[in-house]
């Protein structure tokens, strides 16, 4: 049920999560996300099928957000479940990730003005 | 028809549009009026005026469907409650037939029955008659008697008939599919109120410390089962638990005199055989018609320490003591059906034990294949909510059966020693501190908050709660270095909640566990900033002898999260 899966279309990586991302296999989820952005200058994380996430699977997306940072790439979250978005709320990260509805929404840079601390 | 009408419009005297306008306005009137003896009274008057009959009426066929009757008529005699054998005379040949019957000279035709005309005078010259039919079949007939004009009916003033038929059947069926509405409302008003009734024979739960709680899911309106507990003399409690063979309103009733008559008889603090043998004795002295009662009676102290029982063909009684169960099996057959029976009794060491009473329902509950759950399932049962405190695991049990498939009513009644005062056990669960074990202590966190009432916003947050503290023991308490369990128990008092974490780490300094602020973005400390969120307070402490520490989290969540119904 647990599930990592890739694909890239049109020069955006997507990074595909279900089930519940916890302490368990978050390393991967994070060697995942880390993957990609060395790879891609775009990459998504899809949430819609994630129906459970601890602070170690936020702190894996975390990481890849300070990564797409540093570097310049554009890094978001996609199609945010409630059960995760109900935790990035009560973790204060709901404004401090970008969250777009779809693919089309990733940002071509992560750090535009909108999005900083 | 309408070639036939303006090829004859000279001999029957009625145009074609004036027919047309009848027929639509006649269908109008029954169409819209649900009030059949009115409706149909004047439809009748109208078809007779129409057609110029001397006289019309309308017969119906009876619930047999042997039987054709007048309702309706209009005419110089009145033959209302006739009564005509189906198949016999015009009116029976046109239902049996359920075709249209044409009699031009009456005098001479053999299909009439002519006795009436002789018991009054009339006399029956021609005729004309149309069967009423709905999808289902023939409901009866519309005749037509005697031009005025003399002569005898056209083909025309048949094809009127028929046509005439089809709205006047319509009328009917609606009327009495209305009835029928009507009456099943009736119905289900009474068996409301009969479910009510039966529900408040039920005790009342009782608190401070009773050893006795009982749970009762009907799987229809109306139960069979029933249980009660009451004082006996002595100091002691008595107690019953049966089912009623059958269901529907008869067999409850069966059960509300079977309840109070082993309440009667149990009141006087009688050993439970010759408790059954009594109440058998007074059953078999009424005919039951083919029904039976299977009961289990019994008294225990009130700290159940032990308990006795009697069983007329109930399920075997199931004693749970640390994951060890016995099965105590009926002793007699079922009350009710043959007077002079005796009972055998029993008596059960309950101390440190959990007895569970209950009908067949519990397991003949069925699974997502269909197969009954049996004995075993509910064991299984049993077991997956041993650690919860009685009506917790009552309620958590119902919960899992409201999910299966139930066929019939299940009732269940615990007998266990239970405590005054002090908080309710949710849930308690030891396990070896490893990620892979979370994803099902999360899911046994949630149902047992379910269970508790929790609403399902404030659940999920507790769970995150939880998990990020059971991670910290796992991650920074054990470490790499060590490995070991958590004792998890969750509590419930006054609507308060409280996690209890206990483990055999390596003592944490508590000063060195603190959260980060939230909303920072870093991958750090998040789960202690994430309880500090979710839960009202928290405390951390080293165990006494220096090996392990133990984590407290409380959180209100309002009285009506704990709270609940004894009955379901």
């Amino acid at each position: 049920m647990n599930g990592i899966e890739q694909e890239t279309v049109e020069g955006r990586t997507l990074i595909r999560l279900s089930g519940e991302v916890d302490l368990s296999w978050s390393q991967q989820v994070r060697d995942a996300v880390l993957g990609a952005l060395a790879r891609s200058r775009r990459v998504g994380v899809v949430l819609s099928e994630v129906s459970y996430i601890d602070s170690s699977g936020i702190a894996a997306l975390v990481e890849g957000f300070q990564s797409a940072r540093t570097n310049g790439s554009g890094f978001a979250l996609v199609a945010v479940s409630d059960a995760v978005r109900a935790v990035l709320e009560l973790a204060r990260l709901d404004r401090v990730f970008p969250i777009v509805a779809d693919v089309d929404g990733i940002p071509e840079v992560t750090g535009a003005p909108a999005w900083k601390p | 028809m309408s070639s036939g009408l303006a090829r004859q419009q000279s001999t029957s005297g009625a145009s074609e549009a004036r027919a047309l306008a009848f027929l639509a306005d006649l269908s109008e009137t029954l169409a819209v009026s649900l009030d059949l003896r009115q409706t149909l009274g004047e439809a009748v008057n109208r078809i007779a005026d129409f057609m110029d009959a001397e006289a019309a009426s309308l017969f119906l066929l009876d619930d047999d469907g042997n039987m054709l009757e007048c309702r309706v008529c209009v005419g110089p005699i009145d033959i209302s409650g006739l009564r005509i054998p189906l198949g016999q005379g015009v009116v029976g040949r046109a239902v049996a037939e359920n075709r249209s019957q044409f009699v031009s000279d009456a005098l001479s035709d053999k299909r009439v029955d002519r006795s009436n005309d002789s018991d009054t005078g009339f006399v029956t010259r021609s005729l004309l008659c149309a069967p009423l039919a709905t999808a289902k079949g023939p409901i009866g007939a519309l005749e037509v008697v005697n031009k005025r004009s003399g002569g005898s009916f056209s083909a025309d003033d048949a094809e009127i008939l028929r046509l005439v038929a089809a709205p006047t059947s319509l009328a009917i069926n609606n009327a009495r599919m209305a009835n029928e509405l009507v009456q099943q409302a009736r119905m289900r008003r009474e068996f409301d109120l009969a479910r009510r009734m039966q529900k408040s024979l039920l005790p009342k739960r009782r608190r401070g410390g009773f050893p006795l709680l009982g749970m009762n899911l009907p799987a229809h309106e109306i139960s069979g089962d029933f249980y009660d507990y009451f004082d006996l003399p002595d100091g002691r409690i008595g107690f019953f638990i049966g089912d009623v063979s059958g269901k529907g309103l008869d067999a409850a009733l069966l059960m509300v005199r079977t309840a109070s008559l082993l309440r009667w008889v149990g009141k006087e603090g009688i050993a439970p055989p010759e408790w059954l043998a009594r109440v058998n004795e007074e059953l078999c002295e009424t005919s039951l018609e083919g029904r039976f009662v299977c009961a289990l009676v019994g008294r225990c102290d009130r700290n159940a320490q032990e308990v006795e029982i009697a069983a007329a063909g109930f399920p075997p009684a199931m004693r749970y003591r640390r994951g060890e169960f016995t099965e105590y099996l009926s002793g007699g057959a079922p009350l009710g059906i043959l007077a002079g029976m005796s009972f055998d009794g029993q008596t059960i060491d309950l101390r440190d034990a959990s007895l569970y009473c209950f009908s067949d329902g519990m397991t003949d509950v069925r699974d997502a294949q269909r197969r009954t759950i049996g004995s075993e399932g509910v064991r299984e049962m049993i077991r997956r909510h041993a650690g919860a405190s009685a009506e917790p695991r009552l309620r958590g049990m119902f919960s899992e059966l409201r999910h299966l498939r139930l066929v019939d009513d299940t009732t269940l009644l615990l007998i266990e020693r239970m405590q005054a005062h002090g908080p309710e056990v949710l849930l308690k669960r030891r396990f070896p501190a490893r990620p892979e074990n979370m994803r099902e202590i999360r899911s046994l966190l949630r149902s047992a908050l379910d269970n508790a009432g929790v609403e399902t916003a404030i659940r999920d947050k507790l769970v995150l709660a939880v998990d990020e503290a059971c991670c910290n023991v796992i991650r920074h308490a054990y470490g790499p270095g060590h490995s070991g369990d958590i004792d998890l128990r969750v509590t419930s008092e006054a609507g308060k909640l409280e996690f209890r974490l206990l483990d055999s780490a390596p003592a944490v300094d508590p000063d060195c566990v603190r959260a980060k602020p939230l909303g920072e973005c870093r991958s750090g400390g998040l789960g202690v900033a994430l309880i500090e969120a979710v839960m009202d307070d928290w405390n951390l402490q080293g165990l006494p002898d220096g090996k392990g520490n133990r984590l407290i989290m409380r959180k209100r969540i309002g009285d009506n999260g704990t709270s609940g119904e004894d009955q379901e």
